[in-house]
């Protein structure tokens, strides 16, 4: 898939209550999409805010047919994701190349 | 070790929960607590400071204060964290996407009461630091 019909979405910091509009606002659909990548490698902390935004914008973009890639490097975040019994929920990656290339394989390029 | 406690307390809104959460980050840092265990006993106590934000005094409607109160006493060995509130308790709705933080909580503290008598009061016990020789 090119590069250029992929969404990228990032979200940097602290993921918690205090930012659930400013998240559930960065989590939105373009025109034209047909993958997103969720850049949020740059997220130090999340609590079940961002998991519970998170799961509604998959649920938006599943229902659409397009695929999501998250991208996650904090062990916190991690954990968090693990914790809540939401590991099979999301595609999780740590490399943004590997997150790329499954975004590219469900394109069926 | 002797005990050592911190104690804080602030408005229950949801721009307090970062702050006491940093704070309790700091001061188990100084107990020695890191890695994993650093981040998960902040995680529980960020859940439970942002479910008495959000919901605690969410249907108040008379003026008196609203706080909400965080307490972590490391002693013998444990941790205890109790965040208490004067609010009613609401553990998120179980459906899909959402009540998340109970979950998390309970998969996190090696145990966990909660009160509800007199507000809300939810303490987490935790293991200490492993003693590094």
């Amino acid at each position: 898939m090119n590069e250029g019909a992929i969404q990228t979405i990032r979200l940097a910091g602290e993921l918690d209550l205090s930012r659930k509009r400013e998240i559930r606002d960065a989590f939105a659909l373009s025109n034209g999409a047909r993958a997103v990548l969720l850049d949020l490698s740059e997220v130090v902390y999340a609590d079940s805010t961002a998991l519970t935004e998170l799961l509604r914008f998959c649920a938006m973009a599943q229902g659409a047919n397009i695929p999501i890639a998250i991208l996650i490097a904090a062990p916190q975040f991690l954990r968090l994701v693990q914790y809540a019994g939401l590991a099979t929920a999301f595609k999780v990656f740590q490399e943004r190349d590997e997150a790329l290339r499954y975004l590219s394989e469900c394109a069926g390029t | 070790m002797a005990a050592s406690e911190l104690r804080l307390c602030r408005p229950a809104r949801t721009r307090s929960v970062a702050p006491i959460r940093r704070a309790l980050r700091a001061f188990l840092e100084a107990l020695a607590f890191d890695g994993a265990a650093l981040d998960d006993i902040t995680t529980a106590a960020g859940e439970a400071l942002a479910n008495a934000a959000e919901h605690a005094y969410a249907q108040e409607t008379t003026r008196r204060r609203r706080d909400v109160e965080l307490l972590a006493r490391f002693d013998r060995g444990e941790l205890s964290v109790e965040i208490s509130d004067g609010g009613r308790f609401i553990e998120r709705s179980p459906l899909p996407g959402r009540g998340f933080g109970l979950r998390i909580i309970c998969a996190i503290a090696h145990q966990i009461q909660i009160e509800t008598s007199h507000g809300t009061r939810v303490r987490m016990l935790f293991p200490g630091p492993p003693v590094k020789s």
